[in-house]
Order: C-alpha cells, then structure tokens, then sequence
C-alpha cells in the first residue's frame, strides 16, 4: 500500500471516530417537583409535610428556600419606665417575606459567597440588611434583631442549614431530596419554593415553583363569609350562640332531671 | 386531635379548647362573670391573635350567658327589671367609653392606660371584696348586707325616681343603677371585657342586691351586651372566630350549669370571697407582667382593636400568585 493511501484511510477512520465522539454536552438542567402542590386546609388540618424532589448537575449544592409574600407589620417598641414596662413608640416594619424557610446540603455560607448570600437573603446577615424600619429614629440592630427573634420564636423564620439529601450521581444531573414540616401556622396564600444549583460559589442555576395553601370545606366557607359578608356573620354568630347556650340547657336541664327522679 | 380555626388561621388542640371553655364556664355560673377577663389572656398565651381572642371572647360569652341566664331564671336568681335599667346605662357608658380610647390612642399609650385601669378597678374591687367577706365569715352571718355601707342608704332613698325591685327585694332611685351601669360600661369599654366582675360587687356592695341575684342578673345584662359587641366586631374587624366561640362554648356551657349548680352550695360571704381571691389572683398576674422584663422588645400593635394581621398578609399573599413554575 503506497504511503498516501495509508495516510487517507487513517485520515477517514479518524474523521469516523470524531463524528461519532459525542458533542460538548449542554449543561444539566436543575428540576423540581413539590408535592403537595396545594396544601389543603380543612377543618382538621395541623400543618403538612412536603416533599420536594429534582436534579442539578453534577457536583453541585443544593439550596431550597420557601418564602412567602413580602408584608408591612407593626408593633409597639416597649421600654422600661421606672418599675414597669411600657409602650416607647410604633415601628413598622417592611421589606422582608412573612416566612421564609431555608434547607441546603451545607451550611449556606459554604455553598454561596457572601455576595450571593445577599442576593438572594438566605440568612439572618442578608435579611437583616433587607429590612426596613419606620419611622427612621427608631430603627436600630436591636429593632432587627427582636424581629427576627420573635419570627424564629413563631417558626416562620427557619434557617436550617442541612436537610436536603443527595443521592448518587446519575447520567443526567444529581437527585436531591428535600422532606420538611409545613409550619401549621402560616397563613392561606401562594408560596414561593426555589431550589438553587451551587458551584464555585455562585447559584449557577435555579427554578421556582408556587406552593399554595388554601382554605377548603368548612374553613372556606367561615373565612369568606366573614370576609364578605360582614353584617350576616354578625347576626349568624350571634343567634348560634344564643341557640348553643339554650340548647346545651335544655339537654343539661333534661340530664340533671333524669339523673334526680332516678334518686 | 387538631381543629383548623378559618379565622384566627391557624390550628390548634379540639380538647384543649373544650377544656379552657369548661374551666371558664364553670367560673361564669358559680361567679356570674362572663370569664373575658380570664379567657383572653389565656387563648393569646395559647397562640390565637389578641383580635380574635378578644372578639370571639365576646361570642362564646354569649352561649354561656344564655345557658347561665336560663339557669338561673329556673332558680328565680334573675331581676330582669334591675337588669333592664343595668343594661341601658352600661349601653350609654359602654359608647363614652369608646370614645375615651379613641382619645387615648391618640395620646399615645392606651396600652398601658388599660393596664393601668385593671390593676386600679381590680386591686380596689378584689381588696375591698375580700376583707368585708372574710369580716363576714368570721362572724358566721349567712347573707351580710354590709352595714357601715347602709347608713349611705338614707340619702340614696332621697333621691327621685324611686322604684321596687321586688326580685331582690330593694327599693332605690332609678337613677343609681343607670349610673351604675354607665360606669361599669365605661370601664368595661375600656378594659374590652363584659364587665361582669365589676358589676357583681356593685350590686351586692353598692344596690344592696343578694349575692345570687346579683349573679344572675348580671349573666342576664352580660348577655346583651356580649351580642352588640359580637355583631360590631363581627362587621367592623371581621374577628369573630364562630368555630373557636362555639369551641369554647360547647365546654363552657356545661361548666356554666356546673357553676351554677355549686353556687347553690356556697353561701353569699363564701362565693364574695372566692370571687376575691380570683379578682386579686388576675390582678397579680397583670402587675408581674407590668414589672417583668418582656420576652422580646417588640409587641403586636394590633392588641386592642384594629383589623387583624393576619388578613392584611392573606390579601397581599393572594395577590401575588405565581401561575407556573418559573426559571430564572
């Protein structure tokens, strides 16, 4: 075989070989899925447990946060005045979500760098900074930090650090798991859950689902006729109340009565 | 075993509801209180928002005044007449005392105002109460008719307007009870409660009506006024908890002929001087919370009135629904 024939048949297997070889492969993409979606609440309702399940690519941490709407709230500051304690002033207090719930495969400061942390307020540092005081005299550190404490003490704020399991990788991406309580008493409305992919750092990628909790049966119909109609649960309230008293007499009057002629 | 309350929000132990409402239940019938005052701190210590504590409070009061109220009717405990007259002056204060807290939330502080009102009325009540009976007791009298006090009873009789009471067997100007119950109104506008345990020593003390009247009669004023409170929360806060009052009254309306029942067993003197001791017991735990350092600097601004929190969070969650799962 003369020499440039070899030269083509190597140069033909090698170009087969190349078409063959895959291309660089797209970046893994991060999924989610919560379940419940919607968290029902019925008349026995005390709270749900949630599952939230996805992949993100290889060699990655996983940070989930679930936080909810962002809301105005106030309070009255209390001082000491002498022996007791009393009212110094309003503040109100903004800026930041009405829950917020973090879960991640290491502690966040870990996984992210400071500036990401910010970004995204996943914890007590970056929430802090968020937080907007009125009026402007009172707001101080220890405003902020009374707040927080009060949001850990109601379990709206929990900033768990650990929680989320990561199983072996697989052909395409990572499986994370995540199984947590749903605090029972966070208000009906339309949560945020997020799951961020982290590398080197930085939240390489990263995907929102909403998480519902709706009143439902008994619950429902009690909260919007409340709301709604305001004048008609008023009398409805009033004349249950009247016939429950009566009527708990009436069965308690007839028991006493049993109870004496059986004597 | 849990229950959802669609109002207050949040959820919370069936037993431990029906347990609290029978205890204050009980307390109602033998005392003739309507329990406010005992049962709002105790359902905000159990996590229901001060509003809704409050306003359902008035709700449940209700049941249990109804239930007591027909109790004691059948035991001829009730003065109707003196109630009447007792209910439209406690209208008459209870509107003057809402206007006083409109004033002094404007000042500033009512908070500690109210505060301040309880431990005065509740320490002069509760003391006063609890020496006359204990004096009472150790005389071994079966129905003391405070007698230091009837020499005040020659000048009221000169008053105008006199007029029978024949269920509790007095005789007084028209215009004593009126006053009577416009101050109670007042003070319970004030303090946000029905007033029965003020009103009680006022009768006894101050209208010279027989304890058990005086506890019947006040179940009957309580009553009414718990209704015109429930349907003005009702309307104007949207707070009445219906499935946390009927909670509450399921226990506190059997409690409530419990109650009533036992106060049947005790003497006047025995039932003013336990009713003292529960006075001065609240007032107490009002002062230690005066003086104790709070757990956290920052208290919820909407303890006395005003919509709840919880529904400005529901109204902003709901419209910020997000459709779809969404990448960013």
């Amino acid at each position: 075989m003369r020499p440039w024939k070899s030269l083509t048949v190597v140069a033909i297997l090698l170009s087969g070989l190349a078409a063959r070889a895959p291309a660089a492969s797209p970046p893994e993409p991060v999924t989610m899925k919560v379940t419940p979606s919607v968290i029902s609440m019925g008349t026995f309702y005390s709270g749900a447990r949630v599952h939230v399940e996805g992949t993100v690519p290889q060699a990655s941490d996983v940070i989930i946060d679930v936080r909810g709407p962002e809301t105005i709230e106030v309070f009255n500051k209390v001082g000491r005045a002498g022996p007791i304690w009393v009212n110094t002033g309003k503040v109100s207090i903004s800026g930041i979500p009405t829950l917020l719930l973090v879960f991640s495969t290491r502690p966040v400061h870990n996984c992210l760098c400071r500036s990401e942390i910010d970004r995204c307020e996943l914890d007590a540092a970056a929430i802090k900074s968020k937080i907007k005081i009125e009026p402007r005299a009172m707001a101080s550190e220890v405003v902020a930090d009374e707040f927080l404490k009060l949001k850990y003490r109601q379990k709206s704020y929990q900033l768990a650090n650990t929680g989320i399991q990561m199983e072996d990788p697989a052909e395409v991406g990572q499986h994370y798991t995540l199984d947590f309580i749903w605090p029972k008493n966070a208000a009906p409305g339309t949560y945020v859950v997020r799951v961020c992919a982290c590398q080197g750092g930085n939240v390489e990628d990263s995907l929102e689902a909403p998480l519902k909790v709706v009143e439902v049966g008994f619950p429902a119909m009690i909260a919007d006729l409340a709301k709604d109609r305001p004048a008609t649960y008023g009398i409805i309230s009033v004349v249950v109340a009247v016939l429950a008293g009566f009527g708990i007499d009436f069965i308690t009057t007839r028991i006493f009565k049993k109870k004496i002629s059986a004597h | 075993m849990p229950v959802f309350l669609p109002v207050a929000g949040i959820s919370i132990s069936l037993p431990l509801l029906v347990g609290v409402g029978a205890l204050i239940g009980f307390l109602s019938g033998l005392f003739g209180v309507g329990g406010g005052f005992l049962l709002t701190p105790i359902l905000m210590l159990v996590g229901i928002p001060p509003t809704v504590a409050a306003a359902s409070d008035s709700c449940q009061i209700i049941a249990t005044s109804s239930s007591g109220t027909a109790a004691h009717s059948r035991m001829g405990n009730v003065d109707v007449k003196l109630g009447t007259v007792l209910l439209l002056g406690g209208l008459a204060g209870g509107a003057v005392g809402v206007r006083i807290i409109r004033v002094l939330l404007g000042l500033g502080d009512a908070d500690l105002a109210i505060k301040l009102t309880y431990v005065i009325v509740l320490s002069g009540i509760g003391g006063y109460m609890f020496w006359e009976s204990l004096t009472s007791l150790k005389r071994g009298a079966l129905e003391m008719r405070v007698p230091h006090l009837a020499r005040g009873r020659d000048i009221l009789s000169r008053l105008p307007f006199q007029m029978d009471f024949p269920r509790s067997k007095v005789r007084h100007s028209v215009v004593i009870p009126l006053l009577l119950g416009g101050l109670v109104g007042v003070l319970a506008a004030i303090m946000g409660v029905g007033g029965g345990f003020i009103m009680i020593p006022m009768m006894v003390y101050l209208l010279w009506t027989p304890m058990h009247v005086a506890v019947g009669t006040s179940l009957f004023q309580i009553l009414f006024t718990c209704a015109g409170v429930t349907f003005m929360q009702a309307q104007t806060n949207h707070t009445v908890d219906l499935l946390l009052a009927l909670l509450l009254a399921a226990g506190s309306t059997i409690g409530v002929q419990v109650g009533a029942r036992m106060s049947r067993l005790l003497r006047g003197d025995q039932l003013r001087i336990l009713l003292a001791l529960l006075v001065l017991l609240v007032t107490a735990r009002m002062v230690f919370g005066l003086a104790r350092t709070p757990r956290s600097l920052l208290r919820p601004a909407d303890e006395h009135g005003g919509a709840g929190k919880m529904h400005l969070v529901r109204h902003v969650a709901v419209h910020r629904a997000l459709p779809n799962t969404t990448r960013n």
